[in-house]
């Protein structure tokens, strides 16, 4: 209330030309302020995606490692070796596992290969 | 006078300096013209690449897993480090820190860093393990002389089980012999490109939003190979090797229903993990890259097109001269002498004579049209790069001796593969399949569509050669050694002479062994090809005592993990 008595008081005293002018530097500097908002937003935004990029990149690594050492742990090599001939189930598996480690990306920032997937079940 | 003479001298000036002038404003318009317009291409290209750096985005190779889901082949991310010589201060110890990082020798580093001092770029070493990475961030070394690059390091988990099957990538990620060479392509990927702003000194800036191109990951591949039964392959032959100490030997295992290859093994072997341990000799996949005569397995294929041009009756017999028969100048002989046999026991007893006059009713062209009926002398068409093609002579090449020598499986060279193909379309009931080593692509609508046969003989043809004779060979012949029990099978025994080089003649003491079998007799499932070339230790060296018991062997634990009915068979009757 202060603040809107003052500029009509400065336009009542001053005349047209200072409330324009005032009224414009208002607008510029609001309109500055809400684009620093908007700018810092999609820097966060940017970086919470390359964050998770990332994340997703080490995730998937990581689960890669893992997935190679238990494929070592459990090779029919190692296995067999171990067991008495006749003790192990040789039938061989009914549930598929997937064909890719990478099925689910996060975000499908990769496009992919035309044509058909060899083997896919 | 003299103020005329003076007007004319800063006349004279004025017009040389504005001469001058003029000139200099020429030059600088030439120059504008040369940079702005004559070169501009070529400044602006230099000033692009000055300006920006593009780095190639890696795309991660596919994996390979077998017909059950099992990992082959797999790709992880591992760091190697560099350094930039050039900005070395002290060599000598950075040298040290680094090796005993790495666990190398520092003169040998230190060597090469002299070596490359006025470099910006040098490798030390390429994907480091975990621990030596850790290490080497630990000893703290200025930021601008070092660094490390993600590079994908190709794993098979399996170690050297199916090693020749799957070849290798090499450092630069480029497949190299197997799968990994014919399905290069497929698994390898798509690299995609990004775009950096970097300034006077090289530090990169900025990286722009835009992609120049995506990275797209390999496909990965599904084998028809078994682990299992491929284990169980690469035992037999680990101890054909120690037992008999052959040059090489090696297994397939296939299901003749459909062609799919669930074992493929060679000896010696090598494991892909560690490629540069294992000898050159190593690497050559015997199945599919080398070549030998196939003695006297070849000869149900030829009873087979004989009985299908009726050049022979299945119910008639042949008079086998007792052990020896003049063919021509030719004197040929049976390993034991025989009267009169019928057809079934001229396989069964594998009679040399026998199979000379089923070859003089072919004649040379029948015997020919035979070979390459079954698909011998050309490549089956599996994807492996390394396969050969046999060697069948031209026709016209062939003489009198050829009509006594091809029968018994001389005078041509085949692949084990070619071999068991051709095994393979006679217990199918006739159709040659071409071989796979990749499980079936599928249309939407969950049709095969990459399966190949050809009608090769009639069933009854191929039925009474299986299910008679080669049956016959396992019960009472040369493959007795072979029986399982509980199981009717058949087979076929083969021992070949090889050429000794220094007589250019039928070496009587190296062979090549081999046996082919496969089973149930009435509706075949599994075939086993066992190759042991040239043993060395023990005796005798044929066909029935070398190769047949490991070849039984195989195919009894094969039998137990193949489903009477195939998955792809059911798919294809869907």
């Amino acid at each position: 209330m202060f603040f809107l008595g003052t500029v009509a008081q400065l336009a009542w005293i001053g005349g047209d030309m200072y409330f324009r002018f005032g009224s414009a530097v208002l607008l510029v500097l609001a309109i500055s302020l809400v684009g620093i908002v908007l700018e810092k937003r999609n820097l966060e935004l940017r970086r919470r995606l390359t964050r998770q990029h990332y994340q997703t990149a080490v995730l998937l690594e990581k689960h890669a490692k893992l997935r190679l050492k238990t494929q070592r742990l459990g090779a029919p090599q190692r296995v067999l070796k171990a067991l008495p001939p006749g003790q192990l189930d040789q039938r061989p598996a009914r549930d598929l596992p997937p064909a890719s480690i990478r099925s689910g990306p996060l975000l499908p920032w990769q496009r992919q290969l035309p044509g058909p997937v060899h083997g896919s079940p | 006078m003299e103020c005329t003479s003076l007007n004319r001298r800063l006349a004279w000036r004025m017009r040389a300096l504005i001469a001058g002038l003029i000139l200099m404003w020429l030059i600088l318009a030439g120059r504008l013209i040369d940079l702005q317009w004559l070169h501009q291409a070529n400044y602006a290209r230099t000033a692009r690449q000055q300006r920006l750096y593009v780095e190639d985005i890696r795309a991660r190779p596919g994996e390979i897993m077998d017909r059950d889901g099992r990992l082959l082949a797999m790709t992880v991310s591992t760091q190697s480090l560099f350094i930039n010589p050039s900005r070395l201060q002290t060599p000598w110890k950075t040298a040290q820190q680094l090796a005993t990082a790495l666990g190398g020798n520092a003169d040998q580093l230190f060597a090469r860093f002299d070596l490359h001092a006025d470099k910006q770029f040098l490798w030390v070493q390429r994907r480091l393990t975990d621990a030596q990475a850790r290490r080497v961030r630990a000893l703290k070394l200025p930021g601008d002389v070092w660094g490390f690059r993600n590079e994908y390091l190709r794993q098979y988990p399996q170690g050297p089980l199916a090693a020749h099957v799957l070849g290798l990538r090499d450092i630069d990620g480029n497949g190299r012999g197997g799968v990994e060479q014919s399905l290069d392509r497929d698994i390898r990927g798509l690299d995609g490109k990004r775009v950096m702003d970097r300034d006077a000194r090289g530090h990169v800036l900025q990286v722009r939003d835009e992609v120049d191109a995506m990275p797209a990951d390999g496909r990965s591949v599904r084998l028809t190979i078994d682990s299992v039964i491929q284990l169980f392959a690469e035992r037999e032959l680990d101890d054909v090797m120690q037992t008999w100490k052959p040059r090489s030997c090696a297994a397939i295992v296939l299901d003749p229903r459909n062609g799919e290859i669930l074992a493929m093994a060679s000896r010696p072997g090598f494991d892909p993990n560690r490629p540069a341990v294992d000898s050159d000799h190593a690497w050559k996949n015997t199945a599919v890259a080398a070549v030998y005569e196939p003695g006297s397995t070849l000869k149900p294929c030829i009873v087979a097109w004989a009985l299908q041009q009726d050049r022979i009756q299945s119910s008639e017999s042949l008079d086998c001269e007792n052990g020896a028969y003049r063919m021509g100048r030719r004197l040929l002989h049976d390993h034991h002498p025989y009267g009169r046999l019928s057809i079934e026991d001229i396989l069964v007893k594998s009679s040399n004579i026998g199979m000379a006059k089923i070859g003089e009713r072919l004649g040379n062209e029948g015997l020919y049209r035979s070979i390459t009926r079954f698909g011998f002398g050309q490549r089956t068409g599996i994807r492996l790069a390394e396969e050969l093609r046999g060697m069948v002579r031209p026709l016209k090449q062939w003489n009198a001796y050829s009509t006594g020598s091809v029968p018994m499986g001389q005078e041509i060279a085949v692949t084990p593969l070619q071999l068991i193909v051709a095994h393979a379309a006679l217990a199918n009931g006739g159709t040659l399949i071409r071989p796979r080593l990749v499980m079936h692509s599928q249309n939407p609508s969950g049709q095969t569509v990459d399966r190949v046969s050809t009608f090769c003989v009639k069933p009854a043809v191929a039925n009474w050669v299986v299910r008679q004779a080669m049956q016959g060979v396992i019960q009472r012949g040369t493959g007795r050694k072979a029986q399982i029990a509980g199981v009717a099978m058949f087979g076929k025994t083969g021992t070949a002479q090889k050429i000794d080089p220094a007589t250019g003649r039928y070496s009587a003491t190296r062979h090549v062994c081999s046996f082919v079998c496969g089973a149930p007799a009435d509706a075949p499932r599994v075939m086993v090809l066992l190759v042991v070339d040239e043993p060395s230790v023990g005796a005798p060296h044929f066909g029935g005592t070398v190769a047949a018991p490991g070849a039984s062997r195989i195919l009894e634990n094969a039998l137990a993990r193949t489903p009477r009915t195939s998955p792809s068979l059911q798919t294809a009757r869907k």
